[in-house]
């Protein structure tokens, strides 16, 4: 009722030439938010909703009319270093997106006419510094803003409607530290979370809590050695350097009011201490609270329960990456969460009690297996000083990357992409680095190789979100590393790495439509409407720390690729 | 002879009056070995194997590229591709660097 109406006034000004943004629509304030998995005409938040399912309730789009989707318009915001990395966000009929370099703009959705842009001033200086930078994975719309965060450490609020900005709050020491922000922030009832970047770097990881009406920081969760329970578990005070941020947007779950964030593996990323690692090596002990999944108090900051997915995580895979899809089922509330290392966990929503664990990919040896009940790591692979035997799998890029899969609550299945590859590896006993500094923290040598038993590749899946039974699969040369869509006209879209946008059947995984978008996907995907038309928008552009690898390993299109373009373009129906 | 190389080029640097790239007196102990650290530490995840095959940066066994070219790259960067370094090491960290890669069989 409330979205019809929205419609109609929507409606009435583009038929008199007025633009969208100066409509005069209902605030998106938190009860629109909460409730945004029912309105399928925008996607206010980067996962679409709180549920984080990544699914559009459109429908113009469909089995029948794919044939006829074409390119309606194209954005180009400049700049684009390493490709245009972020999810876009569509609220009445007005598209919102931020490039590298924290570039935002806010477009007409029908048409692509800009509205406004900002281009922050940053310290360039020190972006010259960083090497997870300088791309921006996302926005966050609320009470009559937009936010947007920083490589060099700021959290800004721009005017929604005019772009201006409202506050502008440091955060972070970037320039000490060398972190910034790159992933997105998330609205939750007044107040913008965001999370630093840092799993190999020596910092301590905060999540920030920010009152979205002033910018002031209301708290600060340490996710490294953040509690008293926390700093026992990081030995010889390796807590001052432990890594651990939470660089990718969490979730918010409205009943408990609770926000579920994923947090980064520790520094440094391997160690030598083998099996010794309670006692011995640069970081002793399980590494609270990294690579965990955590649940925040959003109006205190403070922790509510957690569940550290990998203790002593050993082998760079965080649980910082992946969507935090709410599913019901069977009188339960859930919560899944892909993790890097390819398993997917399955928690109950009001506790993090284990569910299920299941595996996403087929080469793992990192570990033999993660009981499904327990949790426990079974048959841990800890390294030693030295040449690793064989290959180690996944790979460091993981067995799930930094982008979204999909759930459709239509045909009840979970489209996401995994990842086929190892790498060879030698673990150096590096000096341990004692104070928080600017300096990346690995502690090996490796090269992404195949699997023992073929080639890379990487595929998507469809799958029961809860038990990880497949139902279909595509496979790919090269693994895709971009979002994925789930839409009500039973499409899934792929984006892929060479630059091909794929539209398959969600039933059965048949293609059904695709389209060259001339340069490989790394960044977001989504659906909205404007002017009662269904549109679908995807984010182009190469580069990234995964993506850089392809060259070597695939040679062409990557090898001519060039990783300082990108555009943001737009699909719709003849 | 590697090393050999890199003190021609600093003798070359302090005679053009030129601020000196690499220490005439890096740390003491094994300089390449020094920098096997310093380089596993926050180099090696772009310079795939240690700096011996390509992979996100270049190969860089067997670099025909000069001492000051090196240094230089490490202090600076390049723009889109890899960050600069200089705030991160200091001149006798980067010396070790290059001795290091100055060590890697091109094979």
């Amino acid at each position: 009722m409330r979205s019809k109406s929205r419609w109609l006034i929507l409606s009435t000004i583009l038929a008199t030439g007025a633009t969208p943004a100066l409509a005069q629509t209902q605030p998106i304030d938190s009860a629109r938010l909460e409730a945004a998995d029912q309105n399928a005409n925008d996607w206010l938040t980067y996962h679409g909703s709180y549920k984080s399912f990544h699914f559009s309730g459109l429908d113009q789009i469909n089995p029948d009319t794919v044939k006829n989707l074409e390119v309606a318009w194209m954005h180009f915001p400049g700049r684009t270093t390493r490709g245009l990395q972020s999810m876009p966000l569509a609220a009445d009929g007005v598209l919102y997106y931020s490039g590298s370099y924290s570039r935002v703009f806010a477009l007409d959705g029908a048409t692509g006419k800009v509205l406004w842009s900002y281009f922050p001033e940053l310290n360039e200086d020190l972006i010259a510094q960083q090497t997870h930078s300088p791309y921006n994975r996302g926005i966050a719309l609320g009470d009559g803003k937009l936010y947007i965060g920083t490589v060099d450490g700021r959290l800004i609020a721009l005017d929604l409607k005019t772009g201006k900005p409202a506050w502008d709050t440091k955060l972070i020491n970037s320039e000490k530290l060398t972190v910034g922000f790159t992933g997105a922030p998330l609205f939750v009832r007044g107040k913008v979370i965001i999370g630093s970047q840092g799993g190999e770097w020596p910092g301590r990881g905060p999540i920030f809590g920010v009152d979205a009406a002033t910018g002031k920081k209301l708290w600060e969760f340490i996710t490294v050695g953040g509690t008293d329970e926390a700093m026992k578990t990081w030995g010889n005070d390796s807590w001052r350097t432990g890594g651990g941020g939470g660089w990718m947007v969490g979730a918010f779950d409205p009943a408990a009011n609770t926000v579920w964030w994923g947090t980064a593996n520790p520094s440094p990323l391997y160690d030598w201490s083998g099996a010794d690692w309670q006692t011995k090596g640069p970081r002793p002990g399980t590494n609270l609270y990294t690579s965990s999944v955590i649940a925040l108090d959003p109006d205190s900051g403070k922790l509510k329960f957690y569940h550290q997915e990998l203790p002593h995580d050993a082998w760079d895979f965080d649980s910082a990456v992946g969507e935090f899809l709410m599913i019901d089922r069977d009188g339960k509330q859930l919560v899944v969460h892909p993790n890097k290392s390819g398993f997917v966990f399955v928690y109950d929503r009001k506790d993090a009690k284990l569910e299920n664990v299941w595996r996403l990919i087929d080469n793992i040896n990192f570990v033999k297996d993660i009981d499904p009940k327990t949790g426990e790591l079974v048959g841990r692979r800890d390294l030693s000083e030295g040449k690793v035997a064989g290959v180690l799998c996944p790979a460091i890029d993981g067995g799930v990357s930094w982008n979204t899969g999909a759930y459709s609550p239509k045909t009840g299945l979970y489209y996401k992409i995994g990842n086929e590859w190892c790498i060879s590896l030698e673990v150096v006993k590096t000096t341990p680095i004692t104070e928080p500094m600017a300096q990346l923290n690995i502690g090996a040598n490796f090269k992404l190789s195949p699997p023992p038993n073929g080639p890379i590749y990487g595929h998507l899946d469809a799958r029961d979100p809860v038990t990880g039974a497949k139902k279909w699969e595509v496979r790919y040369p090269q693994p895709p590393l971009a979002s994925v869509l789930a839409t009500a006209g039973n499409l899934v879209f792929v984006p892929d790495a060479t630059g091909i946008l794929h539209a398959y059947d969600a039933q059965d995984g048949k293609e059904l439509w695709s389209h060259n978008d001339g340069l490989g996907h790394v960044g977001g995907i989504i659906s909205y409407a404007a002017g009662g038309k269904q549109y679908v928008a995807v984010a182009t552009g190469w580069g990234s720390l995964v993506g850089d690898d392809y060259a070597g390993v695939f040679g062409e299109p990557f090898k001519s690729m060039p990783k300082d373009a990108g555009a943001l373009i737009v699909y719709s129906l003849k | 002879m590697r090393r050999g190389a890199i003190s021609r080029g600093l003798a070359a640097a302090l005679f053009a009056g030129a601020v000196p790239l690499i220490p005439a007196s890096p740390a003491a102990g094994d300089p390449a070995a020094d920098g096997g650290k310093l380089f596993a530490t926050s180099c090696g995840w772009c310079h795939s194997q240690g700096g011996r095959v390509a992979g996100k940066g270049p190969k860089l066994a067997g670099t025909k590229r000069s001492d000051e070219f090196i240094v230089n790259r490490i202090k600076t960067g390049k723009q889109g591709a890899m960050p600069g370094f200089a705030k991160t090491f200091n001149d006798t960290q980067i010396a070790q660097i290059v001795h290091y890669i100055r060590s890697l069989k091109d094979e």
